[in-house]
């Protein structure tokens, strides 16, 4: 046996192109189901963990699923904005505790997620270095963000323009990091945490400049009528927070009007969740409460329904590989009728010639079986960073 | 060992054993007792009366300074946000808790009950610029516990805020807001008598901070701008006596007693100067409710005189 495995080697070894095509056909055979069950586990956990963390979640009518993953995961799409009104609301009935976000704007590649200290305590976050926010334009950031930027407690990071043909817009905001969370394999790992006042700022609704019933600069102010100021595009808003300019920083109008993405809803007790959620089925309220765990639970049945095809294209895939297999051997068989008629000739028999076959299989499933095992533990070691990277964004 | 030996050994091991006992149950003490804080003394006063040894009541503001116009640093707001209360005056009173990041959770405005009674502050100027339009930095008058009705109500949310954090002190709560509240509209009921004399004479306050207590005691009160220690320039005097021309009133309230040159000056153009402090921070003697019995007394002196 040994001889056959040792001839089947030194051919195998011969033909090194045919027998790493081989290799990889029947490794890709084996790793694609078994990547695709690894990673899609790690999704559902992932989903289910922290949308059954999450009990309500609040936000306009619209997309639940759009809320959700925007609420919960820091997701690109912006869903229809509430007003810091609905925070308040939740407040009046003093039935839940509520963590107004503001998913909206990025630093970088990375979310800002405007909220309130309770966020950190609500998530159990922990900070690894530095403080938390304190004041205005001040920031903590997430594990990942630190170690992918570079940065530490005292730097600074820069609010990115929300597009860049926006010329006349908000300059982007320097935000002064104060902190970085410990690791938390979560969402929260990529966000950039700021007071939700902070976001205000980065959209302009906050901000600061010089005193213009104080400044005697005549090409910044245009016109004084009675108690009134009216100034010229010169006037320049304060693009970093500082201890000197803090206190010119002004909200413009109703605080209470000020836009969110979502609510975070921490119910005193299930009795007062089932009030609150009776009070947002009315048709007229422009809002919806859902509960992240049913939205949830609705993505995975769509996934899975998804999985299911993909696992009958991969078993036809894989049928037809073997079959390509099976053919590559016949045919290996033909072009190797000479070697095998030596074989008879110098005494070896028929079995000899199945040996030497199987022998060469063996040895090509053992080698592909071995590489699926470290390329899947690869995918199962990196499987939460792959499932952040690339499906829950 | 000997006898005298052996009683000084068992003495030393009975103090170990009792001073371990008291640290142990100062600690457990000190572990139990929630932590407020407050934005000025007043409400600092309230909560201390409420939650008599059941909290302990923090107002980290120097004394020097005035709580209203105080600016944490981050070392100080990152206290308040590890306080298991944080007892807010509302009406814009002291503006850097709108520029802090603090627990809302943890926030009670205790003037949320009459927001709709607040009184808007004149005199702010609009500004337009960008694409906002144009907006005003008006505010909002904050000495709310000069109507004494109001502050009676901040310390109801005080009570109910405390109730909800320690309930299990909740009865005890509510006996020592009934003595408070007794006392309270006392003051109220005392500074409404003096003040019921028909026509209200007409007063000038040093600031105005005097608004709310001015609409409650139906007092007829202008306000200029002036502290008590600094003497004013030249045009403050003049547009001091015209303003006396048009509105003749022969008493001034005073934050704190002003310097006698001040007081001597304004004794010349027939005005008496008299004393009513806010104490919006810890008065360096007596509490709320002897500074404000004296206040009512000197108003009440004044208005006989």
């Amino acid at each position: 046996m040994i001889d056959s495995l040792y001839i089947a080697w030194r051919y195998l070894a011969f033909n090194k192109a045919r027998t790493a095509t081989l290799i990889g056909c029947v490794t890709l055979l084996a790793v694609l189901p078994l990547s695709l069950d690894l990673l899609l586990a790690q999704s559902e956990r992932e989903l289910r963990s922290r949308a059954e963390l999450t009990p309500l979640l609040l936000g306009a009518k619209g997309s639940a699923l759009d809320l959700v993953m925007n609420g919960l995961y820091f997701g690109d799409e912006v869903p229809e904005l509430v007003s810091m009104a609905s925070v308040s609301a939740i407040d009046d009935a003093g039935l839940a505790t509520p963590i107004p976000l503001y998913v909206r704007f990025h630093a970088r590649e990375f979310p800002i997620v405007g909220t309130t200290i309770d966020y950190v305590d609500f998530r159990g976050l922990e900070v690894a270095q530095g403080r938390l926010p304190a004041l205005l334009g001040e920031a903590v950031v997430g594990a990942e963000v630190a170690d992918r930027l570079g940065i530490s407690a005292g730097d600074s990071l820069l609010s990115s323009p929300e597009t860049v043909f926006d010329l006349a817009g908000v300059y982007p905001l320097k935000m002064r990091v104060t902190g970085i969370m410990k690791p938390s394999d979560t969402p929260d790992d990529r966000a950039v945490f700021v007071d939700v006042k902070t976001t205000w700022i980065v959209q302009g609704l906050v901000h600061g400049h010089e005193d213009l019933t104080r400044t005697d600069d005549t090409s910044v102010v245009i016109e004084r009528s009675g108690a009134n100021v009216v100034a010229s595009a010169k006037l320049v808003e304060y693009t970093e927070i500082t201890e000197a300019n803090i206190d010119s920083f002004h909200f413009h109008g109703d605080p209470e009007a000020y836009p969110l993405t979502a609510v975070v809803v921490v119910p005193h007790d299930d009795k007062s969740a089932t009030i609150l959620r009776g009070r947002y089925l009315d048709g007229e309220t422009p809002h919806q409460l859902v509960v992240p765990g049913e939205v949830i639970d609705g993505l995975l049945a769509t996934i899975f329904r998804i999985k299911q095809v993909l696992d009958a294209v991969i078993l036809v895939v894989g049928f037809a590989t073997v079959l390509a297999l099976a053919l590559v051997f016949a045919l290996s068989i033909r072009l190797r009728q000479r070697e095998i008629e030596t074989v008879f000739r110098i005494g070896g028999s028929r079995s000899t010639i199945a040996r030497l076959l199987a022998a060469e299989i063996f040895i090509i499933l053992v080698a592909s079986a071995s590489l699926s095992i470290v390329v899947s533990l690869i995918v199962h070691h990196y499987s939460g960073e792959l499932v952040r990277a690339f499906f829950i964004r | 060992m000997k006898r005298s030996s052996f009683i000084v050994l068992f003495y030393c091991l009975f103090l170990l054993l009792f001073s371990l006992l008291y640290f142990w149950s100062s600690v457990a003490d000190a572990k139990v007792r929630p932590t407020v804080y407050v934005v000025n003394y007043p409400l600092m006063y309230f909560a201390q009366r409420i939650a008599g040894d059941h909290a302990q009541v923090v107002l980290p503001v120097p004394e020097d300074v005035d709580p209203a116009f105080w600016k944490p640093d981050a070392a100080a707001v990152e206290r308040f946000q590890h306080a298991d209360l944080i007892l807010l005056n509302g009406a814009g009173y002291a503006k850097w808790v709108s520029r802090a990041s603090l627990p809302r959770r943890k926030l009670v405005d205790t003037s949320a009950a009459f927001h709709d009674r607040y009184i808007a502050t004149e005199g702010g100027a609009t500004h337009s610029h960008g694409r906002e339009g144009e907006h005003s930095h008006a505010g909002t008058a904050f000495t709310t516990w000069l109507d004494f009705t109001q502050a009676a109500e901040q310390a109801k949310s005080i009570r109910d805020a405390l109730s909800r954090l320690t309930p299990e002190h909740k009865d005890e709560f509510a006996a020592n807001y009934r003595a408070l509240e007794s006392d309270l509209l006392d003051l109220d009921a005392r500074l409404s008598a003096i003040s019921s004399r028909r026509p209200a004479p007409p007063i000038i306050a040093s600031h105005p901070v005097y608004q709310y207590m001015a609409r409650r005691y139906a007092l007829d009160l202008k306000s200029v701008m002036w502290e008590p220690d600094a003497m004013p320039n030249d045009a403050e005097w003049k547009n001091f006596v015209e303003l006396h021309q048009r509105y003749p009133a022969d008493l001034m309230l005073w934050e704190a007693a002003p310097a006698p040159d001040i007081a001597e000056r304004l004794r010349k153009l027939g005005v008496q100067s008299t004393v009513f402090n806010p104490c919006g921070n810890r008065p360096e003697n007596g509490d709320f409710m002897s500074i404000m019995n004296a206040n009512i007394e000197y108003l009440q002196r004044n208005f006989a005189h």
